[in-house]
């Protein structure tokens, strides 16, 4: 009896590695795919058999994509983008995050619920007016028009997640700093805010990726060299110059570099962030 | 001295502001503002643009035609076409995600000695981008020169190499295969964070009164997740509706208009033909659509759960 219940449980756990192990490969196996593409010479790539693993290995996709295209320029840019993005959200979101998580006032529910309706609103449907708008301001082709662009989606997903790390530091030590003649911004910058600091980073963090990734806006927003960011350029390479898959890989995989190693470091909180809003509503 | 006492006046005068009883709205205002700006007042302006005629390559074309859009939508075969693939393909993505998504988080839900990795491993698509996520899979179904195929043939599933995008028959099956790799994370993060709140007694009790695995997943496990897997699905719906990215990397809507979805063609119309009065009606009746939808949903689902407290 309690042999075969042994017996049983040795089974589902062989079974769970099998799954969680075939899981894993479905999902790094193409990224793996791709960072071998990109250390393979594109007569290794276009070959009548397929060479699993390179017989012989290159940096040159990575020379390429680095000095022949204006690969460094589109990197900058996004890094410009994504900073402002990110910078706007914390400013302005973080004192909401704070309003909604601390204080009960008139008209909170509704204005928590119209944060949360506003990220519905399709992409397309919000493009082509701030195309127009921005058009007639001057904004279009501006690394600071897009950085506000993508306020519009990010900036009530980042009041959302950070309300979560807020509600979850304890109220106590704020309560003791004002009984200690501490005003209620004195307690929110010293009090709150370093309880709730992998919150905010974790927060930031999501934002920086989702703002590094964006496509959609910049490909309609941003028409030069300018503001151009890479996934746009990226895209666009492929299309006119009929890119190498080995540069295209190398250019992936330099561009993924950076949200790997973000989401790597901040992943726990991160992920606690996310799960929260839903397990809770 | 003089400089940092004048520094301090104007942080003492906004500490005492921070106990007005209005501070909680200073607080909200400049997130507020930006809402307003880079929402509120595109959004009310595109609903105004999806009356009027505007193409930007005639600019003298500037007039209110009232629902002119929404009556050339009915006799638009192609807005038919993209909306009977919006259903599909969201629906064929929703239950791989689903299905996927439930498996990863049972086998990571059992804690056994090293599965964190693998939890980071399989979390890792959601996070990449669109673009490169679509170049990727692009390279390994190449007709020429995809792995994918070249290990379908060695096992002996396929004859020759296939052009899964360039086939009308297999090119949406495709794109739901590479935007599931994408989206599944989603609900295996969520699904995990649901089973991990289902309390452990619930299933010792259930073991001593004789309850199989199956009878346990049918009689605690998914219960006690019906409102994660109703949030989770709600969200990855709205998600797939409004993101054409993946579709318009891979094929672009085509062959022909065979994966052509609502959300692409409404970007499509206005990004290749300016003609942002027809692609803001366009993305107006899908946002209304998607409204119903997750109105009745909601509804639906809570009248289960009530069903299921009884």
């Amino acid at each position: 009896m309690i042999e075969s219940k042994r017996r049983r449980r040795t089974v589902a756990n062989i079974a769970t590695y099998f799954v969680l192990a075939g899981l894993s490969m479905f999902c790094i196996g193409p990224m793996i795919w791709m960072l071998l593409t990109s250390l393979k010479y594109e007569a290794d790539i276009v070959t009548q058999t397929m060479q699993y693993i390179p017989r012989r290995v290159t940096f040159d996709n990575y020379v390429a994509i680095w000095t022949q295209s204006g690969f460094p320029r589109l990197i900058g840019n996004s890094i410009t983008v994504t900073f402002l993005t990110v910078t706007i959200c914390v400013a302005t979101g973080t004192l909401a995050a704070y309003a909604f998580s601390r204080f009960a006032f008139r008209g909170r529910t509704q204005l928590m619920l119209g944060y949360l309706v506003v990220r519905m609103f399709p992409a397309v449907m919000m493009i082509i007016p701030l195309y127009v708008v921005m058009r007639g301001v001057g904004l279009v082709d501006s690394r600071f028009g897009l950085a506000l662009a993508y306020t519009s989606f990010l900036l009530p997903l980042f009041v959302w997640m950070l309300k979560g790390f807020f509600d979850s530091a304890p109220r106590e030590l704020e309560s003791a700093a004002r009984i200690d003649g501490s005003t209620r911004l004195g307690a929110m910058v010293r009090i709150v805010m370093p309880l709730a600091r992998n919150g905010l980073v974790a927060s930031s963090v999501f934002i920086a990726i989702a703002a590094w990734n964006e496509f959609l806006f910049a490909l309609m927003l941003t028409t030069g060299q300018g503001s151009r960011t890479w996934p746009v350029g990226l895209q666009l390479m492929v299309g006119e110059f009929q890119l190498p898959w080995g540069v295209l890989a190398a250019g992936g995989i330099l561009s993924i570099l950076p949200v790997v190693v973000l989401f790597a470091i901040v992943q726990r909180t991160m992920v606690q962030g996310l799960t929260a809003g839903a397990i809770k509503g | 001295m003089t400089s940092s006492s004048s520094r301090y006046l104007p942080l003492r005068a906004l500490g005492e502001l921070s106990e007005t009883r209005y501070w909680m709205y200073l607080l909200l205002l400049p997130s507020l503002v930006m809402i307003l700006l880079v929402i509120a007042y595109p959004t009310l302006y595109g609903m105004a643009i999806s009356f009027r005629d505007m193409r930007l390559t005639r600019p003298g074309l500037d007039g209110w035609v009232g629902f002119k859009h929404y009556a050339g939508m009915w006799s638009d075969p192609v807005f038919w076409i993209a909306l009977k693939n919006t259903v599909v393909w969201v629906t064929a993505a929703i239950v791989l995600e689903l299905a996927l998504g439930l498996l990863a988080a049972t086998a990571l839900n059992r804690d056994l000695p090293g599965t964190k990795i693998f939890a980071v491993l399989i979390l890792l698509p959601y996070f990449l981008p669109n673009v490169v996520a679509g170049h990727m899979w692009a390279l390994l179904l190449d007709p020429r020169l995809g792995v994918i195929n070249d290990l379908l043939v060695r096992v002996g599933v396929l004859e020759t190499y296939k052009a899964w995008f360039a086939d009308p028959n297999t090119a949406l099956a495709a794109t739901v295969l590479v935007e599931a790799w994408h989206g599944f994370p989603f609900f295996a993060l969520l699904l995990l964070a649901g089973l991990k709140s289902i309390p452990e007694d619930l299933y010792r009790a259930a073991a001593v009164d004789g309850a199989g695995v199956s009878a346990q997943l049918r009689l605690i496990t998914l219960p006690m997740l019906k409102t994660v897997i109703a949030a989770a699905v709600i969200l990855r719906v709205i998600g797939l509706v409004n993101s054409p990215d993946l579709l318009l990397i891979l094929t672009g809507g085509g062959p022909g208009d065979a994966t052509q979805v609502l959300s692409l063609y409404a970007f499509q119309t206005a990004y290749k033909e300016f003609n942002f009065g027809y692609a803001s009606a366009l993305s107006v009746v899908m946002f209304v659509i998607l409204m119903i939808f997750a109105a009745a949903y909601i509804r639906l689902s809570r009248i289960t759960k009530g069903e299921g407290d009884d």
